[in-house]
């Protein structure tokens, strides 16, 4: 006879159990083993895992959980097991579901369930309670009260009845710890005597002897104590998932020990109440059943495919007026007839509903991702981009070989996403929505800590230790010390110090270990009402329901959600088209302010219609050309300004190609060179064979797009697009790409191609993977990214404003105070009557000198200088949103008197404001540093509310009541950039640089706009204040390390090679002021990037070079240049290098 | 009660039994069934490395206590705890039942 464990927790009982779902599902397979059950700590979390993971074994899956029993204040009596009943069309399942979700909604925010609560959901049969070790009775056991053990045992049974079980486990441990023999017999014994069943489990936390350390460290990590001061832990090592033989002799010892027979009658009801347990994925759970709203939610009268195809069709007229007929009914025929074929009609109106109502709202929304490649998703409004214009494919979306439903992810304006949420909850109704949730894993710094508290290492050297650890995996820890250079010191302190080395071990152990749940950031699921039947849901961080299961459990639980993502650009783009608008409320205003030729997309309030902005605007690329692009979408980056200027974009398909070639893939395998060789024809396009010119040309014969590695699979082979998609995602997969291979080179042959000509199209299929970029994605991006290049070259100061407001991109706000200086846009200083909340763009009258600006503007759009950006309060350290609510709505102020009557700041604040000159303009006869003396000096900020006029009243006019004293004392500018640089985080009336100009005037220093007219090669010394730091991965492990500093002048990029890496050591990643030595290297006529040969810390001049540096002959020259592609690619191959990433979370751009 | 860790000898039956013992170059044998435990080891103190994989007897010893009697010469009992080391495969004393000794 085989055993079964009731009672497992997995690595998804958060803090708690240490060994992955389908690790245990192995071992017990192993083991002989028919069924297991999961039992996770307070939810489902691992439970798709563990079915998926059961069905792979042969195994039959039980679903449980482990619950806290609470007072009604909360307190935790003990914990229970709760085992669903299979095989029941689901019944089991659903009310395990709904318990987890009656466990997670206490008032007081401590999940689990009072023994009532309990007792009534034992009533309808479907849940059985098993109470074991953890429960209040072995509490009470284990205190010695053996008479409360035995009276809450009754209370028990009169609560749960026939659903109630014993659970017995043993770990052998000394007598009167936890677990030991005593305590098992004991509870057998108690049992019989009130003649309840009892089963035998293990109380699992890990799959084998070795998980115990990593358990002792999770205890410490939940309970926040170090293992020496740990009361709690674990009595010892034994709750592993022990083998059927095992358990049947700790079984007999029981058995021995209670001096009773019970040994085979404890292990009969286990396998009993197994078979009871016994899920059915298939009709228990609805596994991998898409199951969409009811069509009265979606407001279906009619069959769904025949709505769609009606909507779709209606669209026509309006969305393609310019396509050709035959092609149009062609695809659609297509399209149509798939999602027919695969009953998708409903998904696709549910999705066409939800981004109704979000435009309903009046927000802006784009689709994302290969949804861009139907014309159907085009037509019915979900996406922005019609496929026929780029060629687009749609078997790369969906076709008759996909069985699981498509993604289809929709971009809105950031800033709304939770109102829009809020909406979605509302329209769809409660018991449909949910928001989806995400599990974070332990990563190398939250590891260290926990591992290093659990240790009793000092707080202080964790820190230490935690602030080096840049972004690997805790896994690799070791191997990171020997490789980077910051962390040698590190290293070299770990030889010496034992405990070092037992904290690494520590951390590794903890690598990967999921943490918590939180609110994916974008996930909702939309089902039928029965969605809470098939999943538990919790309070989320926004209040509203969050579902347990993450994006992976998705399809297998039949459950579809929808990707609403807040982008910050696009709420940028809205908040600058209304800045346009409010400035220029007419269509001619707006039209003259924006120099735009053709004022068809401008409405007559001044409101633009980006959606009908051309796509082939002069201006907007010239502006993309010059490489300054900052604050525009996707192409601000230091390597995507690098590329743009190379590349020197014409049209909008430039945009999508420059958008797909910049990922590591492409860049990493040689893809970029060649096609820009071809591309300004330096070198003639080269085709392997004529057949494929079609599919290559737009990109001159190298393979970017997913879009041409199916149409050159199916040219080989004639397999149909459709297919191709199932063979391009098996490339790179080591398993399976083999068949692909052998496939592809038995049907190429077949249709006439040379063996030759296959060997090297084999080649760039293999060698692209699962690189290379969704053509469809790639346009489907592009259109932000065209639309800010477009604001920007038209209406740059709205523009900034929006940047500024909603701070879309990936450097400071500081460095955009540099760039409205580039752009000649005037930054207009915090004024207590002229600034808001919001940063604005405002009229300048006193406008200064107009000077051609570095960033080009269209041609007769606004002279430069004539309108600025207003700060806002915003940002004000320590100021509240409430506060500055207060203080706008009391606007206009008349002294300082005023402003402290009315506008209810608090005394910090006032002093912040005074200090940043909010105040200037009240001021007569006074300075700034007189009203911050007399702010000091302040008692109190306000009248206290009793004083303060009420609603209605009028405060009286007191006049200036406040005396401030002139002293004439004036503050020093670098004082003034220090207070900016403190309470706002930025240096808008001085560049930050300034102050530290002086340490270096003995070195022969080169501005950033000197740069681009120096040769390729020129020494030089450069200074500024880091911006961005970037590691993307390289083939072959070798770390690249991409700084950019900016001067005031501009932002300079520079490159760190390994080399330079040893000798800059630790202040690589931690410095904020740097001077740079390095080697000027051109990337392209408007680009020039620096080689760092050396970097020292501003704030250390001590170590600064001395003059004469670069005339000396110890100083570090070029040895070599890595070449990044070829020399490299023999270490590390691209499916290699795509693991890498994923490990390390390099790749963020999303697929 | 002594405390001791002392080497000792124990062979053990197919099942993972003690069956026979060899302490101080005498042989003894087991007079009632023996009871096993596994006692909390506080490696966090003890030990200089955890990696992973390193398997089993880091977080306890296997403990047994055993009642002998010497196979020839004293038919006294003694009572004894032994430790098993997984790591090393060692044997060691660890204490010695006064009271039960000299009951017996």
């Amino acid at each position: 006879m085989s055993f079964t464990h009731l009672n497992v927790s997995s690595s998804y009982s958060a803090h708690y159990g240490v060994t992955p779902p389908r690790a245990l599902a192995q071992a017990a397979k192993a083991q002989g083993a028919e069924m297991l059950a999961l039992t996770d700590r307070d939810g489902l979390y691992g439970t798709v895992k563990h079915v998926a993971a059961c069905m792979a074994e042969g195994l039959a899956p039980i679903l449980g959980v482990n619950l806290a029993v609470l007072n009604s204040n909360g307190v935790i009596l003990g914990r229970i097991v709760l085992l669903a009943r299979g095989n029941c069309g689901g019944l089991g399942y659903a009310a395990l579901c709904r318990a987890i979700s009656l466990a997670h909604s206490t008032a007081h925010g401590v999940p689990g369930l009072s023994a009532e609560q309990l007792g009534q959901l034992g009533q309808s049969g479907n849940l059985m309670l098993l109470l074991g070790g953890e429960s209040d009775v072995a509490r009470a056991i284990l205190k010695g009260n053996y008479a409360q053990a035995r009276r809450l045992l009754a209370g028990w049974k009169k609560l749960a009845g026939k659903m109630l079980r014993v659970e017995i486990t043993t770990h052998l441990s000394s007598p009167g710890s936890r677990y030991s023999l005593g305590e098992a017999s004991r509870m057998l014994r108690y049992a019989y005597e009130l003649n309840i069943k009892a089963v035998l489990s293990n109380a699992v936390r890990y799959v084998d002897p070795d998980g115990a350390m990593t358990a002792d460290i999770l205890d410490s990590a939940r309970a926040l104590h170090s293992l020496l001061n740990l009361d709690s832990c674990q009595p010892n090592g034994q709750g592993w998932l022990k083998t059927p033989h095992q358990m049947r002799q700790l079984a007999s010892v029981i058995g021995q020990a209670t001096e009773r027979s019970w040994a085979n009658q404890m292990l009969r009801e286990t396998e009993a109440v197994a078979q009871w347990g016994v899920m059915n994925p298939v009709t228990d759970l609805g596994w991998k059943t898409p199951v969409i709203p009811e069509a009265k939610i979606i407001g279906l009268h009619r069959p769904a495919m025949q709505e769609l195809t009606d909507r779709v069709y209606a669209a026509v007229p309006t969305l393609l007026r310019n396509e050709k007929p035959s092609l149009v009914e062609k695809q659609l025929a297509l399209e149509l007839g798939v999602i027919e074929r695969l009953d998708f009609a409903g998904y696709f109106l549910t999705v066409a509903e939800t981004v109704n109502l979000i435009t309903d709202m009046g927000i802006r929304v784009a689709a994302r991702g290969s949804g861009a490649s139907s014309l159907v998703n085009y037509l019915l409004g979900i996406s922005q981009v019609n496929p026929l214009a780029h060629d687009l494919v749609f078997e790369r979306f969906l076709s008759d070989t996909r069985t699981t439903l498509p993604d289809i992810d929709i971009d809105v304006e950031s800033a709304r996403r939770h109102e829009i949420y809020h909406k979605i909850f509302s329209s769809f109704g409660e018991e449909r929505v949910s928001l989806m949730s995400m599990q974070n894993a332990y990563r190398a710094r939250g590891a260290v800590r926990d591992a290093g508290v659990a240790l009793g290492v000092e707080q202080e050297q964790i820190d230490e230790i935690a602030k080096q650890l840049w972004r690997f995996s805790a896994s690799s820890f070791r191997e990171a010390l020997t490789e980077k250079p910051e962390l040698a010191e590190l290293a070299e302190r770990i030889t010496d110090d034992t405990q070092l080395d037992i904290l690494i071990d520590a951390t590794e152990r903890l690598d990967r270990l999921p943490r918590h749940i939180s609110m994916h950031p974008c996930g909702v699921i939309l089902s039928d009402a029965s969605l809470l039947d098939r999943t538990p849901v919790q309070p989320s961080g926004i209040g509203l329901q969050m579902s347990q299961f993450d994006k992976h459990d998705m399809d297998l639980m039949g459950l579809i959600k929808l990707d609403v993502l807040g982008v910050r650009m696009q709420s940028a783009i809205a908040y600058t088209l209304e800045e346009i608008a409010r400035m220029h409320p007419s269509k001619e205003q707006a039209s003259r302010a924006g120099g735009h030729t053709n004022d068809s997309y401008i409405d007559a309030s001044g409101k633009i219609d980006l959606a009908k902005v051309p796509l082939d605007d002069e201006p907007t690329f010239e502006l993309i050309r010059s490489t300054h692009t900052l604050g525009c979408f996707q192409i601000e980056s230091p390597g995507q300004r690098e590329l743009v200027g190379k590349l020197a974009p014409r049209e909008f398909n430039d945009l999508i190609i420059d958008i797909s070639l910049f990922r590591p893939g492409p860049m990493q395998s040689n893809m970029v060179k060649p096609y820009l060789e071809h591309r300004h024809g330096f070198a003639p396009a080269q085709y392997l064979h004529p057949d494929l010119i079609p599919a290559l040309a737009e990109t001159h014969g190298v393979t970017v797009f997913h879009e041409q590695v199916l149409r050159i699979l199916d040219v080989l082979t004639g397999c149909g697009l459709g297919m191709a998609d199932v063979y391009r995602r098996l490339l790179g997969n080591p398993e399976k790409e083999p068949a692909v291979e052998r496939y592809v080179r038995t049907e190429a042959v077949k249709n006439g191609f040379t063996p030759e000509v296959i060997d090297k199209v084999w080649e760039v299929l293999s060698g692209f993977g699962s690189f290379g970029f969704c053509k469809a994605h790639g346009a489907a991006f592009a259109v932000p990214t065209y639309h800010s290049a477009w604001l920007k070259a038209h209406h740059p100061e709205a523009f900034l404003a929006g940047i500024w407001e909603h701070d879309p991109g990936m450097y400071p706000k500081r460095l955009l105070v540099s760039e409205a200086r580039r752009m000649g846009v005037p930054i207009l200083p915090l004024d207590i009557n002229r600034s808001t909340g919001h940063y604005r763009v405002e009229r300048v009258f006193e406008s200064a000198p107009a000077k051609l600006p570095m960033v080009p503007r269209a041609p007769s759009s606004l002279r430069p200088g004539r309108y600025g950006i207003r700060l806002a309060f915003r940002d004000i350290h320590q100021m509240s949103e409430r506060e500055v609510q207060r203080l706008v709505a009391g606007q206009p102020y008349e002294h300082l008197a005023d402003v402290r009557a009315r506008a209810g700041l608090s005394r910090r604040t006032y002093q912040n404001l005074a200090a940043l000159g909010v105040f200037d303009s009240l001021l007569s006869g006074t300075s700034r540093a007189d009203t911050i003396a007399h702010t000091q000096s302040m008692a109190h900020s306000s009248l206290p509310a009793k004083y303060r006029p009420g609603p209605g009243q009028l405060a009286l006019d007191l006049g200036q009541i406040e005396h401030i004293k002139a002293t004439g004392t004036q503050l020093e500018p670098a004082e003034v950039v220090r207070t900016e640089l403190d309470l706002m985080h930025l240096d808008a009336s001085e560049h930050l640089m300034s102050s530290y100009r002086q340490r270096l005037s003995h070195l022969p220093m080169t501005q950033a706009a000197e740069l681009l007219h120096l040769r390729n090669g020129t020494e030089v010394l450069v200074a500024g204040v880091r911006i961005a730091t970037q590691t993307p991965p390289m083939r072959g492990g070798k770390r690249v390390v991409f700084i950019s500093v900016d001067d005031g002048t501009g932002c300079i990029d520079a490159t760190f090679f390994d080399d330079t890496q040893q000798r800059t050591g630790p202040l690589l990643f931690s410095t904020r002021m740097l001077l740079i030595h390095g080697v000027t290297r051109r990337t392209g006529p408007r680009g020039i990037s620096l080689q760092a040969l050396n970097a020292w810390d501003l704030h250390q001049p001590e170590t600064l070079p001395v003059a004469g540096y670069l005339e000396e002959q110890s100083r570090p020259q070029i040895s070599y240049r890595p070449k990044l592609g070829d020399e490299a690619r023999k270490k590390e191959s691209v499916s290699e290098l795509a693991k890498r990433m994923e490990a390390e979370g390099l790749d963020q751009r999303g697929a | 009660m002594g405390m001791f860790t002392e080497s000792i000898e124990v062979a053990r039956a197919a099942n993972g039994m003690p069956l026979r013992v060899n302490w101080q170059g005498q042989d003894y044998r087991l007079v009632a069934e023996p009871q096993c435990w596994f006692e909390r080891r506080k490696w966090w103190e003890e030990n200089l490395r955890i990696p992973q994989g390193i398997g089993a007897g880091i977080a306890d010893y296997e403990m047994w206590r055993l009642q002998l009697v010497a196979v020839s010469g004293s038919r006294q009992e003694r009572t004894v705890d032994v430790s098993f080391d997984v790591q090393t495969g060692r044997w060691r004393l660890v204490r010695v039942h006064q009271a039960l000794a000299q009951s017996a």
